[in-house]
């Protein structure tokens, strides 16, 4: 093979991101690749080129034991704290979160006015809606389907996204004592859909209000809020 | 200028984000999965599993199958994180390579079986054309969708096969019943012609 013909290692590349180049080409290819930076950036060129052609396909939802495996696979690896799920223990931690909680202004809205979104999302009910008490326009809408196994966060108008920072959201469970529950993170734009544990489900079933945290980038590094609490919601009573 | 975040009022909720804020928040979640934070994974997931697996599905035509290779593409991830910052590429064609190798990797692997118990009526399909089905690949799918609609029929229905489908050279003789030469320079030539369209 010509290792310094670019008219020929450009074919190559597109043919193996196509698909094309297979067997024991395609083989040699990858490790030409990984070994040489020339190849891999022609790689990556084709790449880019043509994933839109893949990403026109209407997306389709992983079954739940997918996300556990995984979690299973990489558990070991993950830093401490991390690992979504895991029920968290740290009593100082709550009240805090409580005390922080009460000295922020909180804009509640509940259910109701939001009879065209609901048409549009029919499964789901709204949970809480949170805004901030300078914006007009909700900063989320959350919202969950009947049996609390899928829940549904929507970035409004008022959320003001933050550079290198996630927003978290957690079920502060009434019980006397018991820890905020991560639900996961909140989208800074557009909205996003997951499955809930049913250890989240127990948390979010025994718990009147949620919260909202401002984290590092990629969630609280801890299985507690770490940072300021912006927002306190009273989850909405459910028909 | 078209706010970021969906508007509520103005009935965007679903809208799939601008490719840039896009392209940079799935930046970060890579970046945090290389600190082996599993929270960031488990966003990332969240975020694109459903378009990975859609693109395996449709590789390898059996749900269990991909969502088995599925598992072994987010493990993948979290191993590579740390190569994605050196590479400094868009997120979206990162991730979905990895997904699409692996299922083209099964795929060779096990193809005979395959053809047998492929769920034909389950595989995800295309969307139909329009203004916002290259979703989330932004400024960059308009110029591809521009420059694929330049190609010729065959040239178009040959690189399709190939990529969405994992189909091989063979495959695609077989089915547009012409000569595997034919089909190798349909496939050379639309190449040729896309990269040519796309410096432009």
């Amino acid at each position: 093979m010509k290792h310094d013909d670019p008219k020929l290692i450009d074919s190559l590349a597109a043919e193996y991101v196509l698909g094309t180049l297979s067997g024991r080409a395609r083989k040699r290819f990858e490790r030409w690749r990984a070994r040489e930076w020339h190849v891999e950036r022609r790689v990556q060129a084709w790449e880019e080129r043509l994933v839109g052609l893949a990403l026109r396909l209407s997306p389709m939802r992983p079954s739940p034991h997918v996300w556990s495996q995984i979690e299973k696979r990489i558990g070991a690896t993950a830093a401490p704290g991390t690992t979504p799920d895991r029920a968290p223990v740290d009593g100082r931690r709550i009240s805090t979160l409580r005390a922080l909680a009460a000295s922020i202004a909180i804009f509640v809205v509940l259910v109701g006015g939001f009879a065209a979104w609901r048409a549009t999302h029919p499964a789901m009910t709204v949970l809480a809606a949170i805004t901030s008490p300078n914006e007009v326009q909700p900063a989320w809408i959350i919202s969950a389907d009947a049996d609390l196994r899928r829940l549904r966060a929507v970035a409004g108008g008022g959320a003001r996204p933050q550079q290198g920072k996630s927003f978290e959201l957690w079920a502060l469970p009434d019980r006397e004592g018991a820890a905020p529950v991560s639900l996961g993170l909140m989208p800074d734009s557009g909205q996003l859909e997951r499955e809930l544990t049913d250890a989240q489900r127990a948390a979010l079933l025994g718990s009147s209000k949620v919260a909202i945290s401002l984290e590092p980038l990629g969630g609280s590094p801890t299985s507690a809020p770490t940072g300021p609490v912006l927002f306190v919601a009273d989850k909405a009573r459910r028909a | 200028m078209a706010p970021k975040a969906p508007n509520l009022a103005g009935q965007a909720v679903g809208a799939p984000p601008e490719a840039d804020a896009d392209d940079a928040e799935l930046t970060q979640l890579i970046s945090a999965c290389a600190a082996r934070n599993a929270r960031a994974l488990r966003e990332l997931y969240d975020r694109t599993a459903p378009q990975l697996l859609a693109c395996m599905v449709r590789i390898l035509k059996r749900k269990a199958l991909a969502e088995e290779a599925l598992q072994d593409v987010f493990v993948s991830i979290w191993q590579r994180a740390g190569q994605f910052e050196s590479r400094r590429g868009r997120p979206r064609a990162w991730l979905m390579s990895i997904a699409r190798y692996r299922a083209i990797d099964v795929l060779r692997a096990e193809r005979a079986e395959l053809y047998r118990e492929a769920e034909i009526d389950q595989l995800p399909q295309l969307v139909t054309e329009g203004a916002s089905d290259w979703s989330g690949a932004g400024r960059s799918a308009a110029a591809l969708a521009r420059c694929f609609e330049l190609l010729s029929p065959d040239q178009r229905r040959g690189i399709e096969l190939a990529f969405v489908d994992g189909a091989s050279h063979a495959d695609i003789a077989r089915v547009t019943h012409q000569p595997l030469g034919t089909v190798k320079s349909w496939i050379r030539r639309g190449l040729a012609s896309l990269r040519q369209c796309l410096e432009r």
